[in-house]
């Protein structure tokens, strides 16, 4: 992939930022002085002599910082080509405020990066915007109700053609995106640390899969190792891409708590899955709850908000180009591959894989639990096979036995 | 007549429990003013034989020789009752007092009760007795024609008699005509078995029958009532492998000490049912008489314990001890006593106090509290000896249909052959007469071809909670089982998933 000017820009601006004290409120300076009109323009600035730059009327503090730079500007251009260097090896693709699939709901607000960098299918970030999108965010060690509900949700979502926002974390988070690319859905992640910098590294198979048919997107330049600090930033760049967040599970210092208030300092719905309260990680959700973010009772609820979220968006920005419709991938099409596996079943038993079999049981189980006798006669299967399905199912934790009846978990 | 008694010796024998004793009779007649007396702690069932013995000796044509008649009945210090000495005891007189010409080199063995006008009866217990008079190199056996079952059972060699004129021909113009006997064709095989087909819906019962008969692992069904649990006792008889001949004869020996000779012959397996109400004599062999008890009494067969439940703690605590030696021990006198059990055992009861738990919809009226008491009357030891547990519904509609609609093709014949294979399949791994659930050795992954993975998958089902810790060595041993029955050499991770099914329960 080779870069073009402006791209090559974008990188600089990134480097100037990461490499020198050029914070952003030197940055807004230049802008609201006229100095700069859009923030590629930091690299001719850099050519300028600096007496010419003592004409523009800056702070102090700004002057200081900007003289620094230009200073020592070999080592910014340097930072710059090993950015390049770097995403080019990775494929990674450069997104500033300039382009138009600039995500939307950066645009309208403040503090939003100028420039990421993304790494996967770029197409997303429309889909994000006509489509709408909901962050589904939680626990690292999150309870297996959280996970049940983060797969539930997810994946519901998902079909219904909402993309998927989280941070690639484990737990709820890697749920949230394994739920999601099973069911074919499109999901983002947002790092902390550069695009191609896979953190945590557990989550490598993810990571691939996520490249493969998810978008990867950070505001850090490639290379970028994820600092401590970077975190709560990154959290706000989930919380901005997406039009409402789902906070499946948080105690009471969780990092997802600064998700839900950077949500809902941006004015978005935050969705709380209740818990009990005697758990003690789900302290900061509840906590939520208590400071009224809204109950995430069933999925209806948030796509009503992301649907609101979607007709403000068009009305605010009427050129926003409609993505080409797809397929509703929706209840019709589970069912649909439900008669198909089914079908097959009956036909060809033998064909039938362990998977399309457990997807049976677990039909079979969401109406109510069944017990290992009708489970046989329901599905037609000798009781060896049954047993082995079972057992591995109970072992995956998505089926408990309860009564002597075999249950769906939800607890 | 010179001082020296003219002393005859001649063999006869006695139960003690299921274990026999060939005793030596020494008769001795001295002349004198008549006397009689028998020693060697003999009842009074011996000491009254006196009558018997003069009257049938002069039916047979022979006199009562008169003097000083001594019998002494060895072993000396072990205590003996029963008639079946009568027949040796005249025998021996005859011999003694020179009426019967007797050759000291053979060595002689009889036993029958004798009767007044010296007809020979049977007495119980014949079968065991037979069953060591036939190793201990007797050159001339002679038994009651009433024992002539039990001979056949044991397999041995000897001459039947009427009478005791009869006995005394064999050592005079007749001479010793022995006879083999075998079970040839008396043994009998029941035609109706309840065909395991009944069990149509009842997928989980009807694998836990199989399986519970392919590596005799103990079970525990519990169900509501009409579920059909007495049934599945009926049905495990059907797909039990007949018994060979040793234990065909083993079976009857025990039944034939306590029922007489009307007991059966029969290659079927015992199925002995318990009621709550047994008590612990009645379980494990009476002390006193010595009979054995239902344990010992199920021996190559299955045990049933309907209503579990309802027994005394005190009474199920009493059989866990047989249920791992797989032999009860009764004490008498400070000599202990050893009835083989190796039983099948199954237990059949309610899942809680109404019955209703495992039923459909919420028929159930128990509380969680009554229903842990409930279960509370099984204490872990006790279950620690339960190798499979299923539970059982009644069933519904249409399998009620189904069931009398294609009821004809019986499936029973067809499962009892692949257990038969089964048996012989553990026969060969353990080189002896074990299986599955009871074999024991230090390493029994090696012998039972589980390899290390399959163990740490097992343990890791274990570790979520599948079963409880203590019942790794039972899964895995029902997991071998399952392997046999399903012909896989190695046991497989499905085998080890399957047995987890059996080992999940709420007790």
């Amino acid at each position: 992939m080779d870069y073009s000017e402006d791209e090559m820009k974008d990188f600089y601006y990134t480097a100037v930022r990461m490499t020198t004290k050029t914070d952003y409120r030197v940055v807004r300076e230049l802008f609201d002085l006229g100095v700069i009109r859009s923030h590629r323009d930091m690299y001719d600035l850099a050519g300028r002599p600096v007496n010419e730059i003592e004409d523009y009327g800056l702070s102090n503090m700004s002057f200081r910082r900007v003289t620094e730079w230009i200073e020592s500007n070999g080592k910014v251009e340097r930072a710059c080509e090993e950015y390049m260097k770097i995403a080019k090896e990775n494929g990674i693709s450069v997104i500033s405020c300039e382009n138009s699939s600039y995500p939307v709901n950066f645009r309208v607000l403040s503090g939003m990066p100028k420039v990421i960098y993304c790494r996967g299918d770029k197409e997303l970030l429309k889909r994000c915007s006509a489509k709408g999108s909901a962050a589904i965010v939680g626990s690292r060690n999150a309870s297996r109700y959280a996970l049940y509900a983060t797969d539930r949700f997810a994946s519901d979502l998902s079909s219904q053609g909402i993309t998927i926002v989280s941070g690639m974390a484990l737990g709820v988070d890697r749920k949230a995106h394994e739920a999601a690319l099973k069911g074919n859905g499109s999901t983002i992640a947002i790092l902390a640390g550069g695009p191609d910098n896979i953190y945590p590294s557990e989550n490598r198979e993810l990571y691939k899969q996520i490249v493969g048919k998810g978008l990867i997107i950070s505001e850090m330049p490639p290379g970028q190792q994820p600092l401590r600090q970077y975190f709560p930033s990154r959290n706000r760049l989930i919380a901005g891409l997406s039009d409402c967040t789902l906070i499946m599970e948080a105690g009471a210092n969780s990092g997802t708590l600064h998700t839900a208030s950077f949500a809902a300092s941006q004015g978005k719905e935050v969705f709380v899955l209740p818990n009990s309260i005697y758990f003690e990680n789900a302290e900061g959700g509840l906590k939520l709850l208590e400071d009224g973010c809204c109950v995430l009772l069933s999925t209806d609820s948030v796509i009503d908000a992301v649907s609101q979220a979607i007709i403000r968006r068009k009305m605010e920005n009427p050129g926003l180009e409609d993505e080409p419709e797809m397929k509703p991938a929706d209840k019709t099409a589970k069912k649909e591959e439900l008669g198909k596996i089914r079908l097959k079943a009956d036909k060809t038993p033998d064909e039938v894989t362990d998977e399309e079999w457990n997807t049976l049981i677990e039909d079979e189980l969401s109406a109510k639990p069944l017990d290992i006798d009708n489970l046989c006669r329901a599905l037609g299967l000798p009781f060896y096979r049954i047993s082995e399905l079972l057992v591995g199912l109970q072992l995956s934790g998505r089926v408990v036995l309860e009564n002597g009846k075999y249950a769906l978990t939800f607890l | 007549m010179s001082g020296k008694p003219s002393v005859a010796r001649i063999y006869s024998g006695f139960a003690r429990g299921t274990d026999c004793v060939i005793s030596e009779l020494e008769v001795s007649v001295t002349p004198g003013i008549p006397t009689f007396s028998v020693i060697g702690l003999c009842d009074s069932s011996i000491r009254e034989s006196h009558g018997r013995l003069v009257s049938a000796i002069s039916s047979a044509g022979f006199k009562m020789p008169k003097g000083h008649v001594t019998i002494n009945i060895s072993p000396a210090y072990m205590k003996k009752s029963g008639s079946g000495f009568d027949l040796a005891m005249a025998m021996g007189i005859l011999f003694a007092s020179g009426q019967i010409r007797f050759d000291p080199e053979r060595k002689v063995y009889a036993e029958g009760e004798l009767s007044l006008d010296g007809n020979v009866k049977g007495t119980p217990g014949a079968a065991l007795r037979l069953n060591k008079a036939r190793n201990s190199g007797f050159s001339c056996i002679l038994i009651p024609e009433e024992e002539r079952i039990s001979a056949r059972c044991t397999g041995f060699e000897g001459q039947c008699v009427k009478d005791l004129a009869e006995a005394c021909s064999v050592f005079g113009y007749k001479g010793y005509t022995p006879e083999h006997f075998d079970l040839g064709n008396i043994v009998q095989y029941p035609a109706e078995r309840i065909d395991i087909s009944m069990l149509k819906g009842q997928e989980k019962t009807r694998r836990a029958l199989i399986l519970s008969a392919a590596g005799f692992h103990n079970m525990l069904l519990l169900g509501s009532p009409g579920s059909g649990k007495t049934m599945a006792a009926g049905i495990l008889s059907g797909i039990l492998p007949p018994l060979d001949s040793d234990e065909t004869g083993e079976v009857y020996a025990l039944y034939e000490a306590v029922d007489g000779t009307s007991a059966r012959i029969s290659g079927e397996r015992p199925i002995r049912s318990i009621s709550p109400d047994i008590t612990p004599g009645k379980l494990l062999g009476n002390t006193v008489s010595m009979t054995p008890g239902e344990m010992a009494l199920a021996n190559h067969g299955v045990l049933f314990a309907d209503e579990i439940m309802e027994y005394p703690s005190k009474v199920l605590d009493l059989m866990r001890k047989p249920l791992e030696d797989r032999e009860v021990r009764l004490f008498r006198d400070g000599i202990s006593y050893v009835y083989p059990a190796n039983i099948l055992f199954v237990g059949a009861g309610n899942p809680c106090k109404c019955g209703m738990y495992y039923e459909p919809g919420s028929r159930c009226r128990c509380t969680a509290g009554t229903r842990r008491r409930y279960l509370n009357r099984l204490s872990g030891p006790f279950l620690e000896r339960i190798d499979i547990f299923s539970e059982m519904r009644s069933i519904g509609k249409e399998d009620m249909a189904l069931m009398y609609a294609d009821g004809k093709n019986a499936e029973s014949p067809q499962i009892r052959e692949r257990i038969a294979e089964c048996w012989a399949m553990q026969k060969e791994r353990y080189h002896e007469k074990t299986f599955n659930s009871c074999f024991t050795s230090a390493n029994p992954a090696d012998s039972m071809r589980i390899s290390k993975d399959i163990l740490e998958y097992c343990s890791e089902l274990a570790s979520k909670g599948l079963f409880s810790a203590r019942g790794y060595q039972k899964t895995l041993r029902l997991a071998r089982t399952i392997a046999d029955y399903e012909g896989h050499s190695d046991v497989l991770k499905s085998d080890v998933s399957e047995a987890a099914v059996f080992r999940a329960h709420e007790l």
